[in-house]
């Protein structure tokens, strides 16, 4: 068994809570002033930097369950890290609420003018409307509060008592949780992601959206977990070993994120059907294929290259360099899918630059306050072994 | 508090061993070798190779009829050209995957439980394969011109079209079943050299002295050979995935509702993992009893590949309810009507009866009991089994038969020489696999000796 292991409060990470506070409420502010002066931007720009930030809080939650039912030491050793993230999910249900006032801006099927000329608007409105969209939403929060609520309250009993029935009733938990993560996230990815253009449809959108918040959630474990090695005794626990772990997950992500991305590239350009090309169409021009071009490098070929090299993946401070990379490509990603529903010609919005920032920050400060509230580590968690 | 130790997972303490205790280097050198070494096979190895014999001299029949007359003979026509050619080819491609998946992902894993399983389900692989690459062969109509396939220049002018997938299947099953062979054989190396040491006759020694490439066992002679198996696990690692992506290209690429969908990839790997892991439990269950190794094929063995199943088998659920979902969602009417005619369509039985197989049926194996339960588990992976290839059925048929205009609309079934075909191909793999089990050890001798008590090395002793 572990010992309990508090954040230090003079610890880089505990220093980094006040100022992302400060960038948050600026951040909050200038969103503010963007939403009085064109709505339109704001709503664009706020589901975007949205679903970033939610998509590395859900892809923890994702990869605290897989941890959970595969065990092993990888996952002990960030369990602390994922279950912090799980436990902003009731800040991002609430960071949720704003859109809900924009749903005409955002959606063309939320707008009655724009459904009354359009029969295929029309067909959709058993599933795209304003009501059946909110209830849906209030339902995927719903799981992923409660799962996220139970694992993290089984968690810290497991600190007390050292029942091995409680892992055990996590791992369950986990089997299942798992399932409704895969049906709720695919839904809300058509709801939020994919009625942007209420036309397009494609069957892989949800299994992206999956895969990439999954990738996420690794990314950003490797980054803090980085941060987190001269902070005794976690050296003993991220060692190179645990490094490596993370870094074949992230090189397993990175190359399955390409995967889906081609499958879904490769079988609409063959059709080249009128009812799904135009989705393509519009990304391969205004200055949207450069951004495709740049996540072709940043997404795939250059993490893929560099994470072959077993030393960068063993080191700390090199694959946090290239999470990095990944992290702002992850935005991009969503960036280049979400933002051309609205956008013919490739421009960032100054608005689009607070709005990550803006969240972001607040999301950072709950973050490390959350990480500050229990152990680092786990305390009874057969598979951690501390190196020393 | 469960003991810390590398065998012992979450749930460490319930779960049972990947090998039975009290076994030593010797012990599982003699159990398995046996097996090939011994006079007298089981009568049950008779009967399963005399039922594959059979079987095999009927495709024997059925290849020379379809030679003699042509694909004429088979069921496909307009509208369905395609039938039991490409669903069987993708059936038994997908069966090959388990083992592959076995080998390489779960060696990079470090998975351990993989041990005693991998070489015969490799074998599986290679022999699915066999059977698999035999029917765009034989749709070919002038099989003898197969070789047209491959890009070589040649005096006609002609190129394969590389836009096609149908080409791409060409490489994607051929590197796959190469790099599946040369696997294999380098991974039975030292087990050959074990067989030449051991084998009474002098044939034997000559034969197997031959294949083990003159392997003595030296420390460098092990070295170099760890280094080269995992750098082939790594090259073979991708190809779980990228043969049956091309598979599914076959049919996703095209404008064909019910084929065109982008969720068709992942789902298509997923259902080969479902259909291979399925026929790896089918065929490890009466083998284990059969040879007596119920100390290597274990509890925890039948327990993780029922996990594989279940896991694999929901991916597989995720992809009919996306389809669904989407068909309606699409708002086009020929998708809706795809949907409602396979739901209710003159094919409907076919498509309740996969979902039976392939939704249904598996989720017993959400509970402890069923997965302890090995006639329950043997049933599931044969009723798995059934659902994956009505799955390519409906796929195939119900696309095909209903065209865009109803003046193209007609019915498809097998015909005897379908069916006689199908057949033949199960007796070609039967007889492979028990072939295989008579002269080649089924369970890797050297890797089952690593996870003996006597293999872990103490830190503290000089």
């Amino acid at each position: 068994m572990t010992e309990s292991v508090r954040l230090a409060p003079d610890h880089r990470l505990s220093r980094l809570r006040r100022p992302a506070l400060v960038v948050g409420v600026v951040g909050a502010a200038a969103l503010l002033l963007g939403f009085a002066v064109s709505r339109e931007h704001f709503f664009q720009a706020y589901l975007v930097a949205y679903l970033f930030w939610l998509g590395i809080a859900l892809g923890c939650l994702a990869v605290l369950m897989i941890q959970h039912i595969t065990g092993g030491m990888w996952g002990a050793a960030v369990r602390r890290l994922l279950e912090s993230a799980t436990r902003t999910l009731p800040l991002l249900a609430l960071l949720f609420l704003p859109l809900t006032f924009g749903l005409g801006d955002l959606y063309e099927w939320a707008r009655p003018e724009a459904v009354a000329h359009d029969p295929i608007l029309q067909y959709k409105q058993l599933y795209l409307n304003v009501p059946f969209f909110l209830a849906r939403a209030v339902f995927y929060f719903a799981v992923w509060l409660v799962v996220a609520r139970l694992l993290n309250r089984w968690s810290l009993a497991q600190d007390a008592d050292d029942d091995p029935a409680i892992a055990i009733r996590m791992e369950n938990l986990s089997r299942g949780g798992l399932v409704l993560y895969g049906l709720t996230m695919t839904f809300a990815a058509v709801d939020w992601g994919m009625s942007l253009d209420p036309h397009w449809f494609s069957t892989i959108y949800g299994v992206i959206f999956m895969g990439g918040q999954v990738l996420s959630a690794f990314v950003f474990v490797i980054v803090v977990a980085a941060l987190l090695v001269d902070h005794p005794p976690l050296d003993g626990v991220f060692t190179a070993d645990r490094f490596h772990d993370l870094g074949k997950f992230m090189l397993g992500f990175v190359m399955l994120w390409a995967y889906f991305a081609l499958s879904q590239f490769l079988i609409i350009w063959a059709a080249n059907s009128p009812e799904e090309i135009p989705w393509y169409l519009r990304r391969m021009q205004g200055g949207w294929q450069y951004l495709g071009g740049a996540l072709l490098i940043l997404h795939f070929v250059l993490p893929f290259i560099v994470l072959l090299s077993r030393d960068v993946k063993r080191r700390a401070d090199t694959i946090a360099a290239v999470a990095s990379v990944v992290i702002v490509a992850r935005f991009l990603d969503l960036f280049w899918m979400l933002r051309p529903a609205s956008a013919v010609y490739l421009s960032m919005h100054w608005l689009d630059v607070a709005a990550v920032i803006g969240i972001g920050g607040i999301w950072m400060w709950a973050f490390v306050g959350q990480l500050a509230e229990r152990s680092l580590l786990p305390l009874h968690d057969p598979a951690l072994v501390i190196e020393r | 508090m469960s003991e810390p130790g590398k065998h012992t997972g979450p749930a460490g303490p319930t779960r049972a061993p990947v090998i039975q205790p009290g076994h030593t280097f010797g012990s599982v050198t003699d159990r398995i070798s046996s097996v090939v070494l011994s006079e007298r096979m089981p009568r049950l190895w008779w009967l399963g190779l005399g039922v594959g014999f059979l079987l095999v001299t009927v495709l024997l029949v059925a290849v020379t009829h379809l030679f003699m007359k042509g694909t004429g003979i088979w069921g496909v026509n307009v509208p369905v050209g395609w039938g039991f050619a490409i669903i069987c080819f993708v059936w038994w491609v997908g069966i090959g995957h388990a083992g592959t998946l076995i080998s390489a992902i779960l060696l990079l894993l470090n998975q351990d439980w993989r041990t005693s399983i991998n070489r015969f389900a490799e074998a599986m692989t290679l022999f699915a394969v066999a059977c698999a690459g035999l029917y765009p062969i034989l749709h070919l109509g002038r099989p003898w011109l197969a070789y047209w396939l491959f890009p070589y220049p040649n005096t006609m002018g002609m190129w394969p079209q590389f836009r096609s997938p149908l080409i791409w299947d060409v490489f994607a099953v051929s590197t796959y079943a190469s790099v599946s062979a040369m696997f294999w054989y380098v991974g039975l190396i030292p087990d050959l050299a074990t067989l030449r040491d051991r084998s009474p006759s002098r044939a034997g020694r000559v034969i197997y002295g031959m294949l083990a490439m003159g392997w003595r066992g030296s420390a460098r002679h092990w070295h170099r050979y760890e280094t080269a198996y995992l750098l082939l696990a790594a090259l073979a690692a991708p190809l779980v995935v990228s043969v049956h992506t091309v598979v599914s290209f076959d049919f996703a690429v095209s404008v064909v509702p019910g084929w065109h969908a982008t969720i068709f990839p992942p789902y298509f790997v997923a259902g080969a993992i479902f259909s291979g892991f399925a026929m790896v439990l089918t065929l490890a269950i009466p083998l284990r009893v059969m040879f007596g190794l119920e100390d290597f094929v274990t509890m925890r063995h039948l327990d993780n590949m029922a996990r594989v199943m279940l896991a694999t088998g929901l991916v597989v659920a995720y992809g009919y309810m996306t389809e669904t979902f989407m068909a309606w969602y699409s708002a086009n009417p020929f998708e809706t009507y795809m949907i409602m005619n396979r739901f209710g369509g003159p094919y409907s039985v076919a498509y309740w009866s996969l979902i039976f197989c392939n939704v249904l049926m598996p989720q017993l194996l959400w509970f402890r009991r069923v997965r302890a339960n090995v006639p329950l588990l043997f049933v599931i992976s044969i009723v798995v089994n059934i659902g994956m290839w009505l799955e390519r059925y409906v796929i195939v048929v119900t696309s095909l038969h209903r065209d865009f205009l109803p003046s193209s609309w007609g019915m498809y079934s097998g015909t005897i020489w379908d069916w006689a075909t199908f057949a033949g191909t199960i007796g070609l793999f039967l007889s492979l696999l028990f072939l295989f089990i008579r002269f080649l050890p089924m369970i890797s001798i050297f890797e089952m000796r690593t996870l003996v008590p006597e293999a872990e090395v103490r830190e503290e002793s000089p």
